[in-house]
């Protein structure tokens, strides 16, 4: 502790040149210690002068006593101070009085020069206390310029207790106008009380009460020592008159000046201008944060906004431009009236700034704690917050002051609103370039949804033979299911149904890759001898298909087809069945419904030409009001809440209500049912139906 | 899903316990991969508690196929429900693989 040895030397100096006044005080009169009495006059107020500098220097090197808005502890303590002098005093004094009346074996002249020394003393104790606290509450806030005023003030009332002895024959009138003027410096300085601005009603009330108590200590002393100055037994020298003068007067008035401005409560224009400020800062600041778009704008608002709501002399913040705990992310600094060097050194000592789990802290007092040392300028305080969320670490901000004890906890809370908003931001960006992405992913599923959209046949074929119902509902946004149809010449028409294994994008590329292998198989062979081989049969279909896939299906997929080739001026059709659902058909003539239990083996499972083996062509001949019913397994596999499948049996209990209607009452017949017997699940697997009704109508024209 | 191995001289008995959909296919999967599967000159598996199968399901087992066979090793099932077989059969594995009714079938086979 580097003050401790002054403090040392003042108390020494205080109790030695306490010693002397009472010796030479004692000395009046009479000799003491084998010396003449009457000791010089000199050499008392030299003592006097050097006992109150002492105490008043002491007083001076504590640390300031006023932590933030402790107005009321502060005023508190002064006032059990003063009451405990003043009781000290009144016990002396009191002591004084008895010995006089009782006549007790002392000499009176003696007790009472003793006293008064005593009695001196402590009233410059008393003085030296009010005087800073007085200090503390006239720079609350205040100004640089302000604390200079003081400091002149301080120098001129130090130079005031000089007077008496240097200059030995002052002038009344010289000595009348050097204390009028300080007064008036007194009363200006008496006039800086914003620190009542900031009591509420309960707090005013005690602060006037304790105010009342300081100013009737000083009273009391005042009261007395004038008393004893007069007494015709006290023997001793003037008191330090323009010193203790000067400064007791000051003390009273700016206690009065403090009662009056907390009695009427005078408004103090810049407290509240300071306060508007403040106030506007922060709406700048939401706004500006609203309004950013990245990182770095909502960084730099926080900064700016910072240093000039709390006028910092210097401020630094580093922080991240992602929430990421890798090293090397890339980070944002900012600087105010900071050299590089400087930040090299406060990015040093982050690490013991910035504590996990460590909250905002103010310093106000730099020097002492050793905190952010090594700055090309020093500075007294420093407010650290950190940017944190509950989650993530942003930064820090480190605000300077070249003051000590420049921060107080109001500026704390206003800076914390600032770093809250700021955190709330970043975490709301962040939340929005998630959003974003995830939108991106959502709106390339649609695109690829309305691709295989497209893939759909939209313009269905018509003929006077037959009509065709379709429909088909995918479970997710792209499904697995196909279907379509080619018109060959020679009135024929292609049907191509199936199903990819597995759900998604894989099995929605699948999809379209056997549209590609249906359309690119269905181009008419030039080499063809005949007419009817122009084009791959239903067999010769599903084996070049399969053929197709193989290099291009993983392994553990596979896909079921079925393939139709009507022709409907012979009145058949053939067709192949690779691994898919049966067909389920209505002969009119037998006046059934049946399924096509025809066997053959799905594609991509077996990938050599031993797969020909597996698949057949069949053939068969339609009567008029024939109905075929094409599906995928999501049909008789739907479910309801039971979990039962809905299954062949019932589909084809819907044909046996419903074979008389047109194709597209069928259809709806059926997935009608399908909807209500898993009504209010979810689709678990894409469904498609196809329904196509032979009709008895010959082509016209 | 749960997938119990039972192995016996030259023979590996997995039992199906369960649904065989797209999540469960994962540990039917790590079990056909095991390389000692190959030392095997059978696999059997035993459908009885398979309730449910999946084209997820049904592709595992087409993905092993080729390899089994081509180690030589018989892939039989037995026991199979005739929800399951359904599904086996209407996809044409019927012809494929060699489903049996019962485990006496199956070591016979």
């Amino acid at each position: 502790m580097p003050n401790i040895r002054p403090a040392t030397w003042l108390l020494a100096l205080a109790t030695g040149s306490w010693l002397v006044l009472l010796l030479g005080t004692l000395s009046q009169g009479r000799p003491l210690l084998g010396l003449p009495p009457d000791w010089p006059r000199w050499l008392l107020l030299l003592a006097q002068g050097g006992f109150a500098a002492s105490v008043f220097l002491y007083v001076r090197l504590q640390p300031d006593a006023l932590h933030g808005h402790g107005f009321l502890p502060l005023l508190r303590r002064l006032f059990w101070r003063g009451l405990v002098l003043t009781a000290l005093m009144a016990g002396v004094q009191g002591f004084v009085k008895l010995a006089a009346e009782r006549a007790l074996p002392l000499p009176g002249d003696a007790t009472a020069a003793v006293g008064y020394t005593i009695s001196l003393a402590l009233f410059i104790i008393l003085l030296a206390q009010t005087l800073y606290v007085w200090r503390s509450l006239v720079n609350f806030r205040g100004s640089e310029r302000l604390k200079r005023e003081w400091t002149a003030f301080e120098l001129i009332l130090g130079a005031a207790l000089l007077f008496q002895l240097l200059v030995w024959h002052v002038p009344d009138f010289l000595l009348l106008a050097v204390i009028v003027g300080l007064g008036l410096f007194g009363v200006y300085l008496s006039g800086h009380q914003r620190w009542v601005a900031y009591l509420s009603q309960g707090q005013k009330v005690q602060a006037i009460m304790l105010q009342l108590g300081v100013l009737g200590f000083l009273s009391a002393f005042l009261f007395v020592l004038r008393g004893a100055q007069h007494d015709p037994i006290l023997l001793a020298p003037p008191t330090q008159q323009a010193f203790l003068v000067l400064t007791s007067s000051f003390a009273v008035f700016y206690a009065v000046a403090g009662l009056l401005v907390t009695l009427f409560n005078l408004p103090v224009a810049d407290v509240y201008e300071q306060r508007r400020a403040e106030i506007l800062s922060l709406q700048q600041l939401s706004q500006i944060i609203q309004r950013g778009q990245t990182a770095p704008e909502i960084y730099q608002a926080l900064f700016t906004s910072a240093v000039q709501t709390i006028r910092a002399d210097a401020a630094l913040l580093d922080a991240q431009l992602q929430p990421t705990e890798l090293p090397g992310a890339p980070i944002t600094s900012l600087a105010h009236e900071l050299t590089p060097a400087d930040r090299e050194a406060i990015r040093g000592q982050q690490a013991a700034l910035d504590a996990p789990g460590q909250r905002e802290f103010l310093d106000n007092d730099l020097p002492r704690s050793q905190r952010l040392t090594g700055l090309s300028r020093p500075y007294g305080s420093a407010a650290v917050l950190p940017l944190r969320s509950s989650t993530h670490d942003y930064g820090m901000l480190v605000l300077l002051k070249r003051e000590q004890s420049g921060f107080d906890p109001e500026d704390l809370s206003i800076l914390h609103t600032f770093t809250t908003q700021t955190v709330l931001s970043l975490e709301n960006l962040q939340l929005a370039q998630e959003a974003r992405i995830s939108q991106r992913a959502q709106d390339e599923l649609r695109i690829a949804a309305l691709v295989q959209e497209r893939l759909i046949p939209k313009r269905l074929p018509t003929d006077n033979w037959f009509e065709i119902s379709t429909y088909a509902q995918a479970a997710k946004e792209v499904g697995g299911d196909f279907y379509d149809f080619l018109h060959l010449p020679g009135q024929r028409l292609a049907v191509l149904i199936g199903d990819v294994s597995g759900k998604g994008v894989t099995a929605a590329f699948h999809t379209a890759q056997m549209k590609g292998i249906f359309h690119a198989l269905m181009q008419p062979n030039p080499l063809a001898k005949k007419e009817r081989e122009r084009y791959p049969d239903p067999h010769r279909f599903m084996v070049l298909a399969n053929e197709a896939l193989t290099h291009c299906l993983e392994r553990s997929s596979f896909i079921t087809a079925s393939f139709y080739l009507i022709d409907y001026e012979a009145g058949g059709f053939s067709f192949a069945r690779a691994g898919h659902c049966h067909t389920l058909y209505y002969h009119s003539i037998k006046e059934e419904v049946s399924y096509f239990r025809s066997e053959g083996l799905g594609l991509g499972i077996l990938r050599d030409a031993s797969y020909g083996r597996h698949v057949k062509n069949q053939f068969w001949d339609y009567n008029p009001g024939d109905v075929m019913v094409i599906y995928t397994d999501g049909i008789p596999e739907a479910r309801n809440a039971n979990g039962d499948e809905y299954g062949e049996d019932r589909l084809a209990q819907m044909l046996s209500e419903s074979f008389y209607q047109s194709a597209e009452e069928i259809n709806r017949h059926i997935r009608q049912d399908v909807q209500e017997f898993s009504k209010g699940l979810p689709l678990h697997d894409d469904q498609t139906l196809l329904v196509i009704k032979f009709k008895s109508a010959q082509p016209q024209g | 899903m749960k997938v119990t191995a039972q192995p016996a001289d030259s023979t590996l008995t997995l039992i199906l316990d369960g649904e065989l959909d797209a999540s469960s296919a994962v540990v039917l999967d790590t079990e056909l991969n095991k390389p000692e599967l190959l030392k095997y000159k059978k696999v059997l598996i035993d459908c009885q508690r398979l309730s449910y199968i999946s084209s997820a399901g049904l592709g595992v087992f087409i993905s092993h196929l080729q390899r089994l066979q081509d180690a030589n090793v018989k892939l039989v099932f037995f026991n199979m429900q005739e929800k399951v077989f359904n599904v086996f059969e209407i996809l044409g594995l019927d012809s494929l693989m060699n489903i049996v009714p019962t485990q006496e079938a199956a070591l016979a086979a």
